[in-house]
């Protein structure tokens, strides 16, 4: 008889789990899908910028980096030299990782002729921040197998997090409202990626040492070099390039020592500005330390250009 | 602060010491007795200072040597910090006092003593148990009880909530505004600091709620840890609600010792600030803890000098005619006096909080936009973590979804918080900050 009432006691438990979680599963299928929906409506904005590059673009020339590339890189410069289409994928503060695995879902559906990788200081420093940012290729990850293995590098439970149809939008809820809203169109208005930056730079001039930074993160330096190979492989012309710094640094970045000597191994060229004189010392050019506004741009252009005529 | 497998040992070697320290104690009488107790002390506090305080002593005695031009020939050391020393440690002497005071009979059991120590709900950050509520619940039998995991579930469930949604959220805007106090302007420091208070407070207590929730499920009850100090009319009242085994063990084992309040109100004032420093030391080896502390004790010791005048002045401005502004009154000043205390907890350095300091008194400048999302998420966050501790601290008895009688309200309720969890929760970086401790 108590076991009898045990058993229903325990029978009755494990029915009321299974509602818990059956409510969770049905509330976690509706919202994702929801999130989904609008994720990919989206018509502006950063998000909206992802899906362009992963999914449509058909550019010549893709430009592919970090802030330094979104505002640094008018593509409207190189289409109207080498007559040819282009666009920035540069994202804000999205490393390598990000880069590479855009190359590869790009691949896999057009060739672009030429591709700019720009290249910024401390790109090899380890730091986990690079993959937490590998979180705004998960709503891709369903869909593009070719860029799981790179998403899978955020953390070994990756793909149990996945099993959630909601976690690919996590914290994403308020932008996917703003991206489908008319105000997002005015606001992340950018020229084919490139967003300009007209500010000039203010302040003492910023001192950073560079010599303190000597370990390098293999996983980076390898999915830099895969970059390369994959560019070589599939017979794109790539120039790596380091855009300048209006900075007074101590030392040189080894970053960037690692990346050229990297790149004269595959016979890429990599064109490095971080301490060209042209630049260095003209605050006129400079957003700020990091960042060129149009001034700079333009000039960058032009001398990006000159550079790679002079290799071919 | 680290796992190292190697570390076990340090846990092992103080389970050994107190086990056959409590063996001994319950055997002996009089000084021999204390001797085994002191011994007991003397390798947990040994272990703890050595881990934790070497450096930092080092560091000291350099500063002070370097004064009189002379140069330090004792080494630093590449130390790494064991993970949860400073919670075992606390709960292993908190063993071997109680046996010496005969409050608790020895546990001749090896295995169960072990375990004690090494509950692992909460062996990385508490709550810090003492024996006479522990030991005891490893002996008894248990049955099956699923209103037992259902409570367990539900306290997890809303410290996970309180953990990812609202401490690693708030998180992200401090750690950018703390991180380079020199680039930041008055009102966003402030911001920064009020976050880190909602911060810390989600942080700790969602841990702890995880780890009480973690044990309820398996059978066994912890203490309550917090009690919603966020609602604490004055600082006294703020440490019987806040990290409460740990104020406790301060109370029980180090100001009663010292005479607690059964001393001249000097005394008193004296015991209270030791109390205190101590506690901050014991949350880092930083002067930043010490001074956090000292912050905290010197409040309890102006509240006892003024307390008087406290009245007085309710009574002259009349503010005593209305009670609930009243009570408002208090939780906000409360609120902000901790608040305030807790920029020297956040500070990397003592020179850095006083640059927050300096730069939240000019009230200059406009507050950071970390971007909509982050502060929209931010605000919600505290909103509704407000919102339902309101409810539990004042309306107790009124309609409740995470009581409700209805099955399907209480399980919407918590599937709802899951859902939140999993879309608004921060997943990337972020550990528990009391950790570190």
């Amino acid at each position: 008889m108590i076991r009898k009432v045990k058993n229903s006691f325990l029978q009755l438990f494990i029915v009321k789990l299974i509602a818990f979680f059956a409510v969770v599963f049905l509330s976690d299928l509706v919202i994702g899908r929801l999130l989904k929906k609008y994720y990919f409506k989206q018509e502006s904005g950063y998000y909206y910028q992802t899906t362009y590059a992963i999914d449509k673009t058909e550019a010549d020339i893709l430009i592919f980096g970090s802030s330094r590339a979104a505002n640094l890189f008018n593509p409207e410069i190189f289409e109207k030299h080498f007559n040819m289409s282009c666009f920035n994928i540069g994202r804000d503060g999205h490393p390598l990782f990000y880069h590479y695995a855009l190359l590869k879902a790009n691949l896999k559906r057009h060739l672009p002729k030429i591709v700019i990788l720009s290249f910024d200081a401390g790109n090899f420093s380890i730091k986990q921040e690079a993959y937490d940012r590998l979180s705004s290729l998960l709503p891709y990850y369903s869909y593009h197998p070719e860029i799981r293995p790179i998403v899978d590098l955020k953390g070994p439970n990756e793909k149990v997090k996945m099993l959630s149809a909601i976690y690919p939008y996590n914290s994403l809820l308020l932008p996917i409202i703003a991206g489908n809203s008319a105000f997002s169109k005015t606001k992340y208005a950018t020229i084919k990626g490139y967003v300009p930056l007209k500010e000039i730079i203010k302040g003492p001039l910023k001192t950073l040492d560079y010599t303190i930074e000597k370990e390098l993160d293999t996983i980076k330096v390898n999915t830099y070099r895969a970059f390369l190979k994959e560019c070589r492989a599939a017979n794109i012309k790539l120039y790596v390039v380091c855009p300048p710094y209006m900075i007074n640094a101590i030392g040189v970045d080894y970053s960037i020592t690692t990346a050229k000597k990297i790149a004269q191994e595959y016979n890429i060229s990599f064109f490095d500005y971080s301490r060209d004189t042209s630049f260095i010392n003209k605050p006129l050019l400079f957003a700020d330390f990091r960042h060129l506004n149009e001034k700079g741009v333009e000039l960058l252009a032009n001398t990006v250009i000159v550079q790679i005529n002079n290799s071919k | 602060m680290v796992f190292v497998p190697v570390f076990i040992l340090i846990l092992g070697f103080t389970i050994v010491v107190d086990y056959f320290a409590g063996i001994f104690i319950e055997n002996s009488k009089g000084t021999r007795r204390k001797l085994f107790l002191v011994y007991s002390l003397v390798a947990n506090i040994g272990i703890l200072c050595f881990f934790k305080y070497y450096n930092f002593i080092n560091t000291n005695f350099s500063f002070i040597l370097h004064g009189f031009g002379l140069s330090n020939p004792i080494p630093y050391l590449s130390i790494l910090l064991p993970i949860g020393l400073s919670f075992h440690t606390f709960q292993a002497m908190s063993y071997t006092i109680e046996v010496y005071r005969g409050n608790q009979k020895t546990e001749r059991h090896f295995g169960i003593y072990a375990l004690y120590v090494m509950f692992y709900p909460q062996l990385v950050a508490g709550p810090i148990e003492r024996p006479q509520n522990l030991l005891h619940q490893f002996r008894e039998k248990f049955q099956f009880d699923s209103n037992r995991v259902y409570e367990g579930l539900k306290i997890m469930i809303w410290g996970l909530f309180k953990k990812l949604v609202i401490a690693d959220r708030l998180g992200i805007y401090v750690n950018a505004a703390y991180n380079n106090v020199e680039q930041q302007n008055g009102m966003t420091l402030m911001l920064a600091t009020i976050f880190f208070s909602f911060q810390v407070y989600c942080d700790f207590s969602g841990y702890s709620e995880i780890a009480i929730g973690a044990a309820k499920v398996m059978g066994f009850d912890l203490m309550t840890n917090f009690k919603r100090p966020i609602f604490a009319k004055s600082t006294g009242e703020f440490w019987k609600r806040w990290h409460i085994s740990l104020s406790t063990w301060f109370k029980d084992y180090l100001y009663f010792p010292l005479g607690g309040s059964r001393v001249s109100v000097f005394r008193i004032y004296i015991n209270l600030m030791v109390v205190f420093l101590i506690s901050g030391l014991w949350h880092g080896a930083n002067w930043t803890y010490i001074i956090w502390g000292g912050i905290n004790g010197f409040y309890l010791v102006f509240a006892m000098m003024t307390k008087k005048y406290a009245d007085k002045f309710n009574a002259f401005t009349r503010i005593n005619k209305f009670p609930r502004l009243l009570i408002f009154f208090q939780i906000g000043i409360t609120f902000l006096l901790i608040t305030f205390s807790r920029v020297f907890f956040r500070a990397k350095s003592v020179e850095d909080a006083f640059i927050v300091i300096k730069k939240m008194a000019t009230f200059k400048g406009s507050v950071f936009n970390a971007g909509s999302a982050l502060m929209l998420y931010s605000f919600f966050a505290i909103s509704f973590l407000l919102m339902v501790e309101s409810k539990k601290e004042f309306y107790t008895g009124s309609f409740s979804l995470s009581h409700h009688n209805n099955f399907w309200v209480r399980n919407s309720y918590y599937s709802f918080l899951v859902i939140l969890i999993i879309l608004l929760g921060v997943f990337d970086g972020g550990q528990f900050i009391y950790f570190q401790f």
